[in-house]
């Protein structure tokens, strides 16, 4: 550490550090233009559509055969695991947007998934998968998400819904 | 009467804080010390009020008073005494109540601590840090308030969450709690240098100590909230990008890089602005976790309610924000660095780069953690980000971050010699290189595990050489290696409990490598007898039995018998619980753990009507426990780093201040 000419205190930096500055602009440059090439390689093609049944069934025929993540509340008697064979499980269940008013029902297939804790009437599901020309939505591996079920949300007295707020979530 | 009390004393809490905003306020422009005395006062006693708040709710918990809907909502008579504590955190408005609580032991903490040190501050950190109480206060007592009553008392009340009872959820909210409102602290300090405009190193050193304590804690918080989702959730992981993580994540990020680039501004006096600006990011990121946690704006696996706090929230951040900014422009004269980069292999210019792989690692968690928002604004549709874009994307940028980790040390203050430099790294790279040979040969394949193992091994090799470097040093001035060692970190905890930090982040590297590209699952059926295998493991079904368990559970136990490469090594009772007061299941899961892997057995499904048979979900994840113990040196390199040293301190204070007063 011999080198005592880095004091400057003054305004007028050494020339080194002007040249340094350039450096920098033209490193960072390059350095934010990876990133955007990161973040775009990334998402390109792989980034899904968010829906709930009723958008799901508004725009069914564009949708069919998309990625998509679509929530909705679980009808409890909809719900079937069946363990087909030794290595083949089939779990089905219908999700709908009004609980209360179950107009709209898309029918969810899981194969080979376990059947989450959480999946219980009124749970709210986000599934991950695709709808086939069945009107079936398959879901992906692993892309059963269940929220807590709405006991916990039970309403109150005065009618507004509320709820647990720590961390709830069962991904299975 | 006990809930009544316990509200009055919220109510004398907000009337605590909003005195002492305005008494700080006060007495600082009528420069009348009294006032701010009276200001700090007020600020502590709002304390000891809520901390009887707090108390009143837990007696009304544990007593179970059902005319509290609070109580009601989370508890229930057969719950044992201490989840009836814990359960003050299990729903909104009693997080909010603790919330506050916590908040309250930061600011009286931080008054104790930096009151004589730190008069000039003062008045604006308890101004900015009163009004944080005050809107925290304000939503407890007029939106989420914790001890409404129901107009008729129930007999009994809901209970808790059954996934909320794991001893990992009863501690994680509260770490993450801590974390997030000790950045109150930090943020009003800086903001006090800002307004008052005095931007000396005072400030600074403060901050760095209490971003330390709640970083800490957040640290925490996020480990064992991992930890909790490995034991419980049982999908055999432990971070699934999902928003409300990322919420707790992203604060972490930029607190880290203020840690880091805090060390520029106290050895050079560079950076000012920009250090001022991670610590308002900081800030603002743990109001907009809290947001994103609280509103519900994005969608999440985690459940939360969904409630009228959103737009309250939204309005403080856009208050803080604009304050923030506007006191960061108006004094952006002041905050010029008084020094400029030299070259850009030093030690400053490391920290550069450290600050802007973080922060590029921010970004893309905050674009990506807010692309159902963006998507639709541009879109009109709601789109969705997955885990797997998350990993793509931020996969070479750790990777990098984690290079900088180990090569970062090397370098000095101001300027590096190249050829210096590249002398220290010839023989670790080399050495790493052996280690990916190695790993070749054994048969792992996959050239991105490959390239990861020797990015984190030749940072273990040059971290573990900077302690023996140290250590080797004292060891020349006469003393044996254990005491050279202790004396490397008992005088230079910062440095050396930073190097301890970076290990255990390198270990959790090699875990989170290890698992993220090596589990193996697989799922069957199986009657009794029969044997499934995985890796090099067999499993084999020895039967089930149901029983009544504790409280209102109901057990199913599968008994397994393990071999690995056929040698018996025990057996695993995974199990299914049922509470059958709410008729909510729970299955658990149960690994065999070893330094190489954990063999993780769920059981998913049993039907004992049909030749006793059982399903199982099993998972090989190795190295997975490389990401706990990395977690735990993690936080004792933190605690190192961080606790006080008086004798340091004084010494410290001396030098900087000539003229000591007779209270320091």
């Amino acid at each position: 550490m011999a080198d005592t000419t880095w004091t400057t205190t003054g305004e007028e930096a050494l020339f080194p550090a002007k040249n340094n500055r350039l450096k920098f602009a033209v490193g960072g440059v390059l350095l934010l233009a990876a990133i955007v090439y990161l973040i775009v390689n990334a998402m390109s093609g792989n980034t899904q559509l968010y829906k709930t049944v009723g958008e799901f069934y508004a725009e069914q025929d564009r949708l069919v055969g998309r990625d998509l993540r679509v929530a909705g509340f679980v009808l409890g008697d909809s719900i079937e695991y069946v363990q087909i064979d030794a290595t083949t499980s089939r779990l089905e269940f219908d999700i709908v947007d009004d609980i209360n008013n179950p107009t709209q029902r898309l029918h969810v297939v899981a194969m080979n998934e376990p059947k989450p804790d959480l999946l219980q009437h009124e749970a709210q599901a986000l599934v991950e998968g695709s709808a086939n020309e069945n009107g079936e939505f398959i879901s992906n591996p692993g892309g059963l998400l269940l929220k807590c079920p709405t006991r916990y949300e039970e309403l109150d007295p005065a009618g507004h819904p509320d709820g647990i707020d720590t961390q709830t979530g069962s991904i299975n | 009467m006990i809930p009544d009390l316990g509200y009055l004393a919220l109510i004398l809490a907000l009337a605590a804080a909003v005195f002492a905003a305005g008494a700080a306020y006060y007495g600082r422009h009528t420069n009348q010390p009294r006032w701010i005395e009276s200001a700090r006062n007020a600020t502590i006693a709002t304390f000891p009020l809520i901390t009887i708040s707090c108390l009143l709710m837990i007696y009304s918990l544990v007593q179970g008073d059902f005319s509290v809907e609070y109580v009601w909502r989370v508890s229930s008579r057969d719950m044992p005494t201490y989840l009836k504590v814990t359960a003050l955190w299990g729903g909104q408005a009693g997080s909010l109540l603790f919330w506050n609580f916590l908040l309250s032991i930061f600011t009286a903490a931080a008054m104790a601590r930096n009151w004589r040190k730190q008069k000039e501050l003062m008045p604006y950190a308890i101004m900015v840090a009163s009004f944080t109480q005050i809107f925290f206060l304000g939503i407890s007592i007029f939106v989420e308030h914790p001890f409404a009553r129901l107009a008729a008392v129930p007999a009994d009340g809901n209970g808790l969450n059954p996934l909320l009872r794991h001893p990992g959820m009863i501690i994680h909210p509260p770490m993450l709690y801590l974390g997030f409102v000790g950045f109150t602290i930090p943020y009003a300090f800086a903001m006090s240098a800002l307004i008052s405009g005095k931007l000396d190193d005072a400030w600074i050193k403060i901050t760095r100590r209490w971003t330390l304590v709640a970083w800490l804690f957040l640290s925490l918080g996020l480990v064992l909230g991992g930890r909790w989702a490995y034991d419980v959730l049982g999908w055999g992981g432990y971070w699934a990008w999902d928003p409300v993580e990322n919420a707790s994540f992203m604060p972490w990020l930029a607190g880290t890089a203020f840690l880091h680039s805090v060390m520029i501004q106290e050895k050079r006096n560079m950076f000012k602005m920009w250090n001022i600006f991670l610590v308002l990011l900081t800030y603002c990121l743990v109001i907009y976790g809290t947001f994103i946690v609280r509103s519900g704006v994005i969608s999440s696996v985690h459940s939360f309610a969904q409630s009228a706090i959103g737009p309250l929230f939204f309005a403080f951040i856009a208050i803080m924000f604009v304050f923030s900014a506007y006191w960061m422009l108006k004094r952006r004269v002041d905050l010029h660095s008084e020094n400029r980069l030299n070259s850009l292999l030093s030690r400053e210019a490391a920290f550069l780069y450290n600050n802007f792989l973080i922060l590029a690692i921010l970004l893309v968690v905050f674009l990506f953690t807010n692309y159902p928002i963006f998507s639709e604004l541009i879109t009109g549709e709601k789109g969705f980000v997955g885990p797997p874009v998350y990993e793509q994307a931020l996969a070479p940028l750790f990777l990098l971050l984690l290079l900088l980790m180990g090569v970062a040390p090397l370098t000095m203050w101001y300027r590096s010699s190249a050829e210096r430099i590249g002398m220290s790294l010839r023989w670790p790279a080399l050495a790493a290189l052996v280690f990916i040979g190695v790993l070749f040969a054994v048969g792992i394949r996959g050239w991105g595990a490959l390239l990861g193992f020797w990015v984190v091994s030749f940072s273990l090799i040059l971290t573990l050489l900077e302690f023996w470097k140290g250590t080797r040093a004292r060891m020349k001035k006469g003393e044996n290696v254990f005491v050279a060692y202790s004396n490397l970190m008992a005088r230079n905890r910062r440095r050396y409990g930073g190097y301890w930090i970076h290990l255990g982040v390198i270990v959790m590297a090699f875990g989170i490598i290890g698992v993220e590209i090596f589990q193996e699952q697989t799922q069957i059926r199986l009657a009794v007898g029969e044997t499934a295998s995985l890796g090099r493991y067999e499993m084999v079904f020895l039967g089930a039995t149901r029983y009544a368990g504790p409280d209102d559970l109901l057990i199913t136990e599968a008994t397994v018998d393990v071999y690995d490469n056929g040698r018996y090594v025990g057996q695993l009772h995974p199990r299914s619980e049922l509470y059958t007061r709410t008729n909510q299941p729970m299955t658990i899961p149960n690994a065999r753990s070893t330094i190489t892997e954990d063999f993780y057995v769920l059981m998913v499904n049993w039907e004992p009507a049909t030749a006793d048979q059982a399903t199982f979900r099993i998972y090989l994840n190795p190295l997975i426990n490389w990401v706990w113990a990395g977690g735990l040196i993690f936080v004792i390199g933190t605690l190192v780093a961080a606790w006080p040293d008086p004798a340091v301190e004084r010494s410290l204070s001396r030098r900087r201040h000539p003229v000591v007063t007779p209270t320091d």
